[in-house]
């Protein structure tokens, strides 16, 4: 094992030395190995290239400019490549993918063929952490279980993030975030409070949530080997990771045999609690006033003298029991504002508001800049910009991005020869039959990327 | 040798409503020892409900029964000075300090990071605010829904032609108070190998803003492009999405998937199986093709529960989810099947059902959750433990510190 063994100092990162092995897809997997990585993990993800493996790369859906293009005026830019130019290699451009396989490497390694579970199996001898997300009959068609595995490495830590578990009804069930989303019982929850839940949108939680739980209990894990010397199976479900999320809820039906409805912008107390239009188009300001000073102050910051002499909204209680009335009259005068004008004069005033910010603004957000939250990263398939970094600062540990996304099969070399002993000759081979490589062989590949016959 | 995964370490809990409580529930869900240090009145989360029948009381808040299970309660006023010295004395006896108060708060009184590990290094000290503690904006004030608009993905959440929504509940004091939890655990295991504590940074602002589904995604996307995501946007609603069943909504991805001829003849059409169209996607099927398959999936839907007919498309290899409310999760089989819920004995609520596990793990144990404390319940047990004398803590009482 290749745990570090001399004594870390302050600033070393808490990961550094340990290894982790990923066969991950869509958002859940990534994630737990992208904050795994950025304390110090190194992460190898092992990917096929004689197939195409889907929800990762984008590399199932590529599609030409001018289709990007529209998707992103209709709102979508899930797979909007840098400048929307999918180049020639667009599996190495899609942002999905390249928003948390920064610090990670990439292995060319089919685990579905013969050579390619030779090299997994080789590999797990050599790793602390193994970390999966597929679904699980993947893992079982692949012969790569726990019990399998844990012989051939007693240390292992494996981390297994079916959608809904490893046994049970819904086992084997397909999911994305949006299905997962219904089946915890959030997407219900977060539609308007008079409308349907066909009009909510793409917006999900229980990746960001499985990926960082994930990360957390590997960690509790090696420091459990640690003190046991023992490896061991975690199996977090996505939707179980989530439920303890909506736990005042869950008590509330418990308790009282109240089904929570679709909660919208509102708030059990808090009034005003909405967001409300400004100036300009689709603009909007998210206002929570929680006491009746702030209540007064942002009546004189909007200049709403008549609001603030009105008895109907006087006391927090009379606000909140006359909120419809309230908000629709706090609309006509926060109309009249640009919502970060408005935002910086009523937080100067001590008024909690702020601007719903789009990706693009939030790029541009003066707290996350002097805060050194985005990163630039610059590698040659897909040039120079920025991402968004470390969502934790440590005081005493400075930690930065260290490496771009890797490219397709970048690491191979490297890991096949370096780390799991393959000889040059060997290593020749797999190149030939087309197991490692950097590139998807033509026929997967739509007709405007293959090479000229 | 089996143990707990949290077992041996103490956290310091000085942590009000969402975040920081939910962080110390993980530590303490998982065995490690958890003190919460709440202001006489106790946490503000014990006051905000839902409360047992509707009636305002502080041991019955669905939100702090959740947040708070596992742990002990001392309470203590931070404002006086023998409040401080508690409070100082138990720091020096613990692993992990988790609070969080306003910038500059803690160093006001004396208990900031500097201060208190003027003679050691192993202390972690994990401290969440809506902004950071530093940045033009740190002394802003943040909530729930104005830590969404700003850094979550609200702008993309809701119907184009209305104002944008949050996602539902806490969610973003939850995973901040996660993440807390998680940079915490990465501390004390640098820690224990043999480096050094640090004090811990955490806005909810950068974690919404680092959030996976679809923030940080959507954030590279417009530093590619410089377009955002937007409300409205999808990938695809033929046959797909959200739709009306008998009981309620399912939310099935089958105009949209490779399995149409499947699903056509599922749903009694085994005519428009047939039809050139339904081997084509979606964007290329012709408008009729399109209205009759609508038409026909709207009647069978209709006819079943959003359960059967997700487990009918599921099982031609369909994606797809019933949208279920709380009730339909307590009642669900998988979940009841999996013993994700645990009861938990009370003496306001009885025994009711609460989230159990996250997770199983095949070496580490679990024990059977213990309710929250009520206010103040361990606060005599704690202080005699610290060498106080009965007199000593009557003495505290009486000048209202404890």
């Amino acid at each position: 094992m290749e745990t570090k063994q001399e004594t870390p100092t302050k600033s070393d990162l808490p990961l550094d030395g340990v290894k982790v092995a990923a066969i991950t897809v869509v958002w859940a997997g990534p994630h737990c190995t992208q904050v795994l990585a950025e304390w110090g993990a190194e992460v190898i993800r092992v990917e096929p290239i004689n197939a195409i493996q889907p929800y990762s790369r984008g590399a199932e859906r590529i599609a030409p400019r001018e289709q990007l293009i529209e998707m992103a005026n209709n709102g979508i830019t899930l797979s909007a490549y840098p400048d929307f130019e999918p180049g020639d290699e667009p599996w190495n451009r899609n942002p999905g993918f390249n928003s948390h396989s920064r610090n990670k490497k990439s292995m060319a390694c089919n685990i579905m063929t013969s050579e390619g579970k030779q090299a997994f199996l080789k590999l797990i001898k050599e790793v602390d952490v193994l970390v999966e997300n597929n679904v699980p009959t993947t893992i079982e068609k692949a012969g790569i279980t726990y019990d399998t595995l844990k012989k051939i490495n007693p240390r292992l830590i494996m981390l297994r993030m079916p959608a809904y578990g490893l046994s049970g009804p819904y086992k084997g069930y397909r999911a994305f975030g949006t299905h997962v989303e219904a089946m915890i019982g959030h997407h219900y929850l977060r539609g308007y409070p008079d409308g349907t839940p066909d009009q909510t949108g793409e917006a999900f939680t229980a990746d960001a949530f499985a990926g960082l739980l994930g990360a957390t209990v590997i960690t509790a894990a090696l420091r459990y080997r640690d003190l046991t010397g023992e490896g061991q199976q975690i199996e977090m479900p996505l939707a179980e990771g989530f439920l303890s999320n909506l736990g005042e809820f869950i008590l509330d039906f418990e308790m009282n045999d109240r089904v929570a409805g679709p909660q919208g912008n509102t708030h059990h107390s808090h009034a005003p609690h909405g967001v409300f239009p400004t100036h300009g188009i689709d603009q909007w300001i998210a206002i929570d006033v929680s006491e009746d000073s702030e209540w007064r102050t942002l009546c004189e910051v909007l200049h709403a003298d008549l609001l603030q002499k009105d008895t109907k909204f006087a006391t927090q209680l009379s606000r909140f029991n006359n909120r419809d009335a309230l908000h629709e009259e706090l609309a006509k005068f926060t109309v009249e504002y640009d919502k970060n004008e408005l935002f910086q004069q009523l937080q100067l005033a001590g008024v909690c508001a702020g601007p719903v910010m789009d990706d693009v603004e939030l790029l541009s957000s003066p707290q996350l800049i002097n805060r050194g939250f985005f990163e630039e990263l610059d590698s040659p398939v897909i040039g120079n910009y920025r991402y968004p970094g470390i969502m934790t600062k440590w005081i005493n540990t400075p930690n930065k991005l260290r490496t771009a996304p890797p490219r397709l099969g970048e690491h191979s070399e490297e890991i096949y020869k370096e780390l799991l002993g393959y000889s040059d000759l060997e290593y020749k081979e797999l190149l030939e039959q087309g197991h490692v490589g950097d590139r998807y062989p033509d026929h997967l590949l739509p007709e405007f990327l293959r090479a000229p016959q | 040798m089996t143990r707990q995964l949290f077992e041996g370490i103490k956290v310091l809990e000085l942590g009000t409503m969402v975040g920081v409580p939910y962080s110390g529930k993980i530590f303490a869900d998982y065995g490690a020892d958890v003190l919460k240090v709440e202001p006489l009145e106790g946490d503000p989360s014990r006051s905000e409900g839902p409360f047992l029948k509707d009636i305002p009381n502080k041991e019955t808040s669905a939100l702090f029964l959740h947040l708070n299970t596992n742990k002990r309660s001392i309470t203590c006023d931070l404002s006086t000075a023998s409040g401080k010295d508690i409070v100082r004395s138990l720091i020096d006896s613990y692993d992990i300090v988790i609070e969080n108060f306003n910038p500059g708060t803690l160093e006001s009184l004396g208990l900031g990071y500097e201060a208190v590990t003027s003679n050691r290094t192993d202390l972690v000290m994990g401290s969440l605010t809506s902004f950071g503690q530093t940045g033009p904006w740190k002394d802003f004030k943040g909530s729930e829904l104005v830590l969404q608009a700003m850094a979550g993905p609200m702008h993309m959440n809701g119907d184009p032609t209305k104002e944008p929504i949050k996602l539902g509940g806490n969610l973003a004091h939850y995973h901040a108070g996660l993440s807390l939890t998680y940079a915490c655990i990465l501390a004390r295991l640098r820690v224990e190998r043999g480096g050094s504590g640090d004090h811990i940074d955490q806005s909810v602002y950068e974690a919404q803003a680092g959030f996976r589904d679809r923030r940080a995604p959507g954030l590279t996307s417009a530093s590619y492009t410089g377009r955002s995501n937007k409300r409205g946007g999808s990938l695809g609603r033929t046959a797909s999405g959200p739709r009306p069943a008998k009981d309620g909504y399912a939310n099935i991805m089958a105009g949209t998937s490779k399995h149409v001829p499947a699903f056509l003849r599922l749903i009694g059409r085994e005519d428009l199986a047939e039809h050139p169209d339904a081997k084509k996607p979606a964007t290329q099927m012709s408008t009729t093709f399109i209205e009759e398959m609508e038409a026909s999936y709207a009647i069978w839907l209709i006819d079943r529960t959003k359960r059967e007919a997700v487990a009918a498309t599921q099982s031609i290899g369909i994606l797809g989810g019933a949208i279920l409310t709380v009730e339909d999760l307590l009642n669900d089989p998988h979940y009841q099947e999996r013993n994700v819920w645990e009861e938990v004995e009370h003496p306001e609520t009885g025994s009711i059902r609460y989230p159990g596990r996250h997770f199983v793990t095949s070496g580490a144990t679990r024990k059977q959750m213990k309710r929250a404390p009520l206010l103040g319940e361990h606060t005599f047990s704690v202080l005699t433990d610290m060498g106080y004398t009965n007199s000593d803590i009557v003495q505290l009482r009486r000048a209202k510190v404890v």
